[in-house]
């Protein structure tokens, strides 16, 4: 990808989700009273103002992009195997939804004990066994501070209480 | 009783060893808890909050503002070492702080920070005594038309945090406004984008966001490409911050001071549009612009010292008017109150003594501050030495502890994540993070000024020009925003001319 | 430590300590949500009460703020919880009475809570500046027929936004939504600062919240609604001025639990907030903000909020203030 692609991928993305939330979203979403004296008054002129922005935005993106056929700056070719590092990133975000799900029912300690040591794999460590102290070791610690020195309700779920 | 009096009696009343401890541990306290994402300095003042009751009144005080003034600085040093702002305020130091962490200078970085932020203390704090009548009546002039004019001036940094391309600033920006209008309407109390969860409806949290924006994306990118950083270890940086970097900084720090100073004095700003417009006043003037966002130190000192510039002078409405201007010294007001002082123009009279103790106080904070900074900046700098591999997955579970504790909702771990990606797709873009959250900080008190002034005004527009306040900032945002054209204008000339890729 | 205390100890340092249902309530610490932020009303309200209550628990409270949405955010997150008396809310006037009145979209009711006790009145008190030249009710009253009068709150659904309605309306503005302009603002502070700058003519809030600027002669108390004066206030009582109507109009603070909370919970706490409230250093530090403590069982908790809600709830429907969307 280049920065030039780069830019007409944000136009376009910027007009089509303007054109959505203005037709779509908006009118669905953002609930106005009927009563409404005066239009600039209402709950949905401001988000409809800032929609019709993002969309003149994205019509400036595309424009300067195409008006610019020679700006083809190649951004620094990041990752050799594609396929691998579409893999991890996926394996990240089914991290970040089973910490979601897991919390309430196995409580914030043990949950990003596991989250620690998932990621510190998908990033693929030098250091495994420091990785899997701290894993242990930092969930424990925060827990305590917390807990304990900050007065906050950490959520304990159900299954295994720390004091 | 004159001033002399005054101070002699404000000094009997200090001047003893309690409450110096109160001070110092205060300072210690608040860098600790400043430095911790998600406990932040607002939350690092309310758990101190319960100590102070069996406390003397002045002690008590003290030993919150020592808080108070900690935790503002103690936000730079996860920022700068963590990419994750450990307040608000401290989001503009992001931007240049993180960087020179990466580029192994993160003891510059610190050593900066403190250093700028102790001179804008030291600023605000003197503004405080010599000024507070003065600013309070001229912040009491502030009606939503001012500040509708003043926040859309304050609009105008985004040009200056944008990088490369307004165009994508601006897109930045707009994100940010649409993210803030979440939750409950203003004026009719309607929903606005909840989708029926009752956990949007209070709206984003913003320290969420804000975590969610630069510190997530960190991590979903060294997934994305491990080997990045294998090169790299940020070595922990020997070299210290000299006076010489001090003194090439000096005009920003004080620029950024008074800043801090004029926006703190206004109720209702808080510390991070300070910081931001600091940080782009510096950029313009600075001789090495193109610089800033890759690890410059003027950046650093700028943002440092227009956020810690808002700390003494938040304390203007407080004491001379009895209201305020922020989460913070609202909580500090509770203990004015439980200790049975009323803040407001009447203190100056009744309890004069304990005006003057609490502004002998304050200088000596400031000194404070500076001690027990360096100490903390030489304990915390070696988590620039942990090998990223161990780092990152501990900033995630910090993160997730953080997030959580700000207002005890898993919800909003959910947002942090969420936002996570947002940010992770805006740097595989080359989107400016910082846009995106000036705008949100902002977006909700433009709307809400423009809508009050409508509401005063039987929706008359003229109302928006109604005094010179509003004037000034009109000819501001005008000669700002020309500014801004002329310059992007001929910059897309000369890209073209010189068929030179920007 | 008696033994059973002492043996769950030990279980939970193991990390076997399942949730046992077998040992006496309260076994753990409780948790304590209140839904309003830092520093506000209910949160130094219910960290007062939080030291003389957790002696008379015996078990550490634990307190959360969870803040959003006028006090929602949080009122749900403990509808939502287990009814097992560890995790509790403080309700408050804004959250339990005048929101359930206002607002259709609201995502509980007071169906969905069991009130264990009201501890805390507030009463209400109108205030302008004295350079309005407002001097008195009739005095505002006049004004408001002229037209141009405007009031500040701390948001819609506020307790303020209701309490500036009612009292109008009692003083015989037939329809206060059309006389005067409500202009809302993001909380207390806000609310005060702009009668303070002069962008409202006047509000009505709790009077711990205007004692300051009272006291400081930047603001001029117009009434307040309790029958007894108000310390530091000069000014007349709604009974006073012969509208006790007007005496419904008060803050509280009470302590809930979700609907299905067990009895022997319910009644627990009515024993722990009588102990706790006859604290002397509790009556004295939330005497001097101006409150007035009033211990109510959980019987006549519920009764209070439920005759409030039905004044609010008659005014709402009156003057079409619902928020349906």
């Amino acid at each position: 990808m280049n920065d030039r692609a780069g830019k007409i991928q944000l136009g376009i993305g910027a007009i089509v989700a303007a054109v959505l939330f203005v037709a779509v979203v908006i009118p669905n979403f953002v609930s106005a009273p009927s009563n409404v004296p005066n239009v600039i008054l209402s709950p949905r002129f401001w988000p409809n103002a800032i929609a019709l922005f993002t969309g003149l935005t994205g019509i400036g993106l595309l424009l300067t992009a195409l008006r610019h056929p020679e700006d083809e700056r190649e951004t620094p070719v990041d990752v050799d195997h594609r396929g691998m590092a579409l893999l991890r990133l996926s394996g990240v975000a089914m991290v970040m939804l089973a910490t979601v799900y897991a919390m309430p029912r196995l409580g914030l300690v043990w949950t990003t004990m596991v989250a620690f040591i998932a990621v510190a794999f998908l990033v693929r460590t030098h250091h495994p066994v420091s990785a899997v102290i701290s894993a242990v070791a930092i969930p424990l610690l925060l827990y305590a501070f917390f807990a304990h020195v900050a007065g906050v309700a950490i959520p304990q779920g159900e299954i295994v209480r720390l004091p | 009783m004159s001033i002399v009096d005054s101070m002699l009696a404000g000094l009997a009343l200090v001047a003893n060893f309690e409450s110096f401890l109160a001070l110092g541990a205060g300072v210690a306290i608040g860098v600790i808890g400043g430095a911790i994402p998600g406990l932040s300095a607002t939350m690092a003042v309310a758990l101190t909050l319960p100590f102070t009751f069996a406390m003397s009144p002045i002690t008590g005080i003290l030993l919150l503002l020592g808080v108070y003034k900690g935790g503002v600085f103690g936000g730079s040093i996860p920022a700068i070492l963590i990419k994750t702002p450990g307040s608000p305020a401290s989001s503009a130091t992001v931007i240049d702080g993180y960087p020179m962490a990466e580029n192994g200078q993160a003891g510059k970085a610190l050593g900066m920070a403190l250093w700028a932020s102790c001179t804008a203390d030291l600023i605000s704090n003197l503004s405080l005594i010599l000024f507070a009548g003065w600013l309070a009546s001229f912040a009491l002039s502030f009606g939503p038309p001012e500040f509708f004019a003043l926040i859309l001036f304050s609009l105008t940094i985004i040009a200056g945090v944008s990088g490369d391309s307004l165009l994508k600033g601006a897109l930045s920006a707009m994100l940010g406004l649409m993210l803030a209008t979440v939750g409950l309407d203003l004026v009719y109390g309607t929903n606005r984008f909840t989708f029926g969860n009752p956990n949007m409806m209070g709206g984003l949290n913003f320290i969420a966001v804000l975590i969610g924006l630069f510190a997530i994306p960190e991590i979903i990118a060294m997934v994305w490409n491990p080997k990045a950083h294998d090169g790299n270890t940020r070595s922990l940086g020997r070299n210290w911050v000299t006076f010489q970097d001090y003194r090439k900084c000096f005009r920003s720090i004080v620029r950024g001071s008074f800043i801090g100073v004029f926006l703190g004095s206004i109720p209702g700003i808080g510390a991070a549009p300070s910081a931001f417009l600091s940080y782009s006043e510096a950029r313009r003037k600075s001789p090495n612009r193109e610089n800033f966002g890759k690890g410059e130190i003027e950046g650093v000192a700028a943002s440092e010292a227009g956020n810690n510039g808002v700390a003494g002078a938040t304390l203007i409405p407080l004491l001379a008017l009895g209201v305020p201007g922020d989460v913070i010294t609202a909580i500090i007001m509770g203990a004015f109150m439980v200790h049975g002082l009323q803040p407001g123009p009447m203190m100056f009279v009744l309890n004069v003594d304990i005006i003057y103790g609490l502004f002998i106080g304050l200088i000596v904070s400031s000194v404070f501050l500076f001690a027990i900074g360096s100490i903390a900046i030489r304990g915390f700098k070696y988590v620039a030495d942990i090998p990223r591999g161990v780092l990152l997955p501990a900033v995630l579970v910090l993160c997730i502890f953080g997030v959580y504790a700000v207002n005890n909702n898993l919800f909003d771990v959910g947002v942090m994540f969420a936002m996570g990606w947002v940010g992770f797709v805006m740097l595989r873009y080359e989107v400016p993070a910082a846009p995106f959250l000036i705008a949100f900080i902002l977006g909700p008190l433009l709307e809400d000024n423009f809508r009050q002034a409508m509401l005063m005004s039987g929706s008359n527009p003229v109302i928006l020009f109604r005094g010179p306040i509003t004037w000034f900032f009109w000819a501001l945002t005008t000669i700002t925003v020309v500014a801004i054209a002329r310059a992007g204008l001929r910059a897309s000339r000369g890209s073209v001319l010189a068929g030179d890729p920007k | 430590m008696p033994r059973k205390t002492s043996v769950l100890t030990t279980a939970a340092i193991v990390g076997l300590a399942a949730t046992a249902a077998f040992a006496e309530y309260p076994e753990r610490p409780i948790n304590m949500v209140i839904p309003y932020g830092a520093g506000g009303a209910t949160d130094i309200s219910a960290r007062t009460i939080a030291e003389p209550l957790g002696d008379a628990v015996g078990q550490p409270l634990v307190m959360a703020n969870v803040t959003g949405a006028g006090g929602a955010t949080g009122s749900v997150a403990v509808q939502n919880a287990k009814a097992d008396g560890y995790t509790m809310l403080f309700a408050r006037v804004g959250s339990h009475s005048v929101n359930p009145a206002m607002k259709a979209t609201l995502p509980y009711t007071l169906e969905d809570f069991r009130f264990v006790t009201v501890y805390e009145i507030n009463p209400v008190a109108c205030a302008v500046t004295p350079q309005s030249g407002i001097k008195s009710m009739d005095d505002l009253i006049a004004k408001v027929n002229e037209g141009g009068v405007t009031f500040s709150s701390s948001g819609v659904g506020s307790m303020p936004h209701i309490a500036s309605v009612m009292v109008l309306r009692e003083f015989g503005i037939e329809n206060p939504l059309q006389a005067v302009t409500h202009i809302p603002q993001k909380g207390g502070g806000a609310a005060a600062t702009a009668v303070l700058n002069g962008t409202a003519t006047f509000f009505c809030t709790n009077s711990s919240a205007v004692a300051s600027f009272v006291a400081n002669e930047q603001l001029l108390p117009l009434l307040v609604t309790t029958a007894e004066p108000v310390e530091g206030f000069d000014a007349p009582t709604a009974a006073d001025l012969g509208k006790p109507a007007l005496h419904q109009l008060v803050g509280w603070t009470g302590i809930a639990g979700p609907d299905d909370l067990p009895d022997d919970v319910a009644a627990k706490w009515g024993e722990w907030m009588a102990a706790a409230t006859r604290n002397e250093e509790f009556r004295s530090r939330m005497e001097a903000r101006g409150s007035i403590i009033q211990l109510m069982s959980p019987e006549k908790a519920s009764e209070f909020i439920e005759t409030q809600y039905n004044t609010f709830r008659t005014l709402v429907d009156e003057l079409g203030m619902r928020i349906e969307g």
